[in-house]
């Protein structure tokens, strides 16, 4: 549905090339050369040597720190998300029942969203510390529950979660934001006419409220999840996936083969395996969303 | 959620109930009022902790409980923050990425989105489907083959080294939010346009272009906070002092056998999150809406 009568081909190409070329340049060719550079064993300077499928196999069948990676990605994923969307449905819900004070609770609640990762590295660094004790050990000396006082970043049991929590921190009230939005537009007559009916808060939440909301929920889901499958700079600038392998995801372990080891070829791999793992995770969640909508 | 079972209520609904319920539900409001002011104070604490520990001096700050004030102020951190590090400089660099990578992603995804939506050509739909690739994509993927490219052709340690990537990765985003307001543009004002004799190029300059100031400031304003803040890409490409965004500065106040100086720390991580802060509580109202249209756009 082209809006302008006369235009000629080269104008298309005027307009477009140059966003075209800088987006072919930083993300399409990239790509590419990934799933290129994967076929190879290469560091970057003895000459490439191309062999297969192999690096593939090691990564699948040979190298337990990849599954060990995969496994703490899923479990990043899954309190990241529990955090920012479970967190921004239950404040946005609150925040349609206040009457007061709607605009500065939202203002609050978003600010961590606009702090770089390394502040927040620092600042949950400290947190979480034992020694000196962190704010989240004296916070349990003074409600006396000293026993419970832990190196956080150190115990390979609380590691992985500690260092989700920031990023699900960081990230929640902008998801509050748009869920609210969607809720604030729900109809008031539809509720209305449940409670008519009889329906309790629950039931008009998720019979009424949620299913209309249901198209951003998808949405925000999405955009949750894949920047959660590509979370790097907390965990990275935190433990640097520590202590051994626990709170090592796919792209710190990625990151380390390629610029720590130096073994393009393998890091490569590891790179197509996340884009291929996200493509999968947007795919799954459009079918699983989608289809709860139908029945 | 229990705690929530309760709902808006218009005021006519209000008094038409009998007085132990309007009691109940007072009560209820009230709730849900405190409920929501601990989660905020939960949510923001960390930050608040973060500027107060600025001004602590350090004995304070060693023994201190976190929610005491502190017991006296003093700025010394800050001095000494700016002592250690190169601060002035490394927010300097910080501005010329930043700024640099936001006109880029406004020009060309203005353009982007004018060719595709305004001009209209036969693969539209593929090309906007490549761009789509964009963003689901994780930008790590880049990182070895730009490392790779740019050692190739001398760019590893430049501005352009880490504003190609921001940019090129912003851009999707950036070309849906100028497409869907084109959208809207009424194609009669075109075709106005069209039989007074301007062309293509004319039309863009003086129809598409100031309609579009609004959207302009909104992606502008979107990627600011995530360009400034980047990290991945200023640590992967950036080798010297010399080309240091914030982020990478602060870095440097983990000190030797990683010993850190706290209180001037946090007084560094404070001096570099103010900026955009204050901007961002300057311009709360467009900012918030421009975080929630970008990322539902995206």
């Amino acid at each position: 549905m082209p809006m302008l009568p006369q235009r000629s081909r080269l104008s298309v190409l005027v307009f477009l090339l140059p966003p075209l070329a800088l987006y072919g340049i930083a993300v399409l060719l990239p790509i590419f050369q990934s799933l290129f550079l994967s076929f190879f064993d290469w560091d970057g300077i003895s000459p490439m040597l191309f062999v297969g499928f192999e690096n593939y196999v090691r990564m699948f069948t040979g190298d337990t720190v990849f599954w060990i990676a995969f496994r703490n990605t899923l479990g990043y994923v899954v309190i990241c998300l529990v955090l920012q969307l479970g967190g921004a449905l239950i404040v946005a819900s609150l925040l349609t029942l206040l009457r007061r004070g709607r605009e500065v609770v939202k203002t609050l609640y978003i600010l961590p969203a606009v702090i770089s990762t390394v502040a927040i590295a620092f600042l949950f660094q400290r947190i979480y510390s034992l020694d000196p004790e962190g704010l989240i050990n004296q916070v349990l000396e003074f409600i006396g529950l000293g026993n419970l006082q832990n190196a956080w970043l150190s115990d390979v049991s609380t590691v992985l979660a500690a260092v989700s929590v920031p990023e699900g921190w960081r990230f929640t009230g902008l998801y509050m934001l748009i869920i609210y939005a969607a809720l604030l537009a729900v109809p008031a007559e539809l509720e209305e006419a449940a409670k008519l009916d009889g329906a309790s808060w629950w039931q008009t939440f998720w019979r009424i409220r949620f299913p209309y909301i249901r198209p951003v929920w998808i949405t925000t889901t999405i955009i949750a999840t894949t920047n959660a499958l590509r979370g790097f700079d907390i965990p990275y600038l935190l433990t640097n996936g520590g202590p051994g392998q626990s709170s090592e995801l796919l792209t710190t372990y990625m990151y380390k083969t390629a610029f720590t080891s130096t073994n393009y070829g393998y890091a490569s791999t590891i790179s197509v395996f996340v884009v291929v793992e996200c493509l999968v995770a947007v795919g799954l969640i459009f079918l699983l969303l989608r289809r709860k909508a139908d029945a | 959620m229990t705690l929530t079972a309760t709902r808006p209520i218009r005021p006519s609904e209000q008094e038409s109930l009998p007085r132990p319920r309007r009691r109940q539900l007072h009560l209820q409001r009230k709730l849900t009022g405190v409920i929501v002011a601990l989660i905020v104070i939960v949510q923001v604490y960390p930050l608040a902790w973060l500027f107060i520990t600025s001004v602590r001096t350090e004995q304070d700050f060693a023994g201190g409980n976190p929610f005491a004030l502190p017991t006296e102020i003093t700025f010394d951190n800050y001095t000494r923050a700016f002592a250690t590090g190169n601060l002035g400089l490394n927010i300097l660099n910080s501005l010329i990425v930043t700024v640099g990578a936001i006109v880029v992603i406004v020009f060309l995804g203005m353009m982007g989105a004018y060719a595709l939506q305004v001009l209209g050509f036969r693969f539209s739909r593929f090309v906007r489907a490549l761009f789509l690739i964009g963003i689901i994509v994780p930008v790590q993927v880049a990182l070895v083959p730009l490392f790779v490219d740019y050692a190739a052709v001398n760019l590893l340690d430049t501005y352009q080294s880490i504003i190609i990537p921001l940019a090129g990765f912003a851009l999707p985003t950036s070309i849906y939010l100028f497409s869907s307001f084109y959208e809207y543009i009424p194609g009669e004002i075109y075709e106005a346009a069209s039989l007074d004799g301007a062309g293509p190029y004319r039309i863009f300059g003086q129809i598409t272009l100031p309609l579009s100031v609004n959207t302009m400031v909104t992606v502008a304003m979107v990627n600011s906070i995530f360009i400034w803040n980047d990290f991945i890409f200023a640590n992967t490409f950036v080798l010297t002092d010399d080309l240091k965004t914030i982020p990478l500065g602060l870095q440097n106040y983990i000190g030797a056998m990683g010993k850190v100086d706290w209180t001037a720390t946090f007084a560094a991580v404070c001096v570099s999150i103010t900026p955009l802060l204050l901007v961002f509580l300057v311009l709360n109202k467009a900012m918030t809406y421009s975080l929630a249209s970008g990322a539902t756009k995206g």
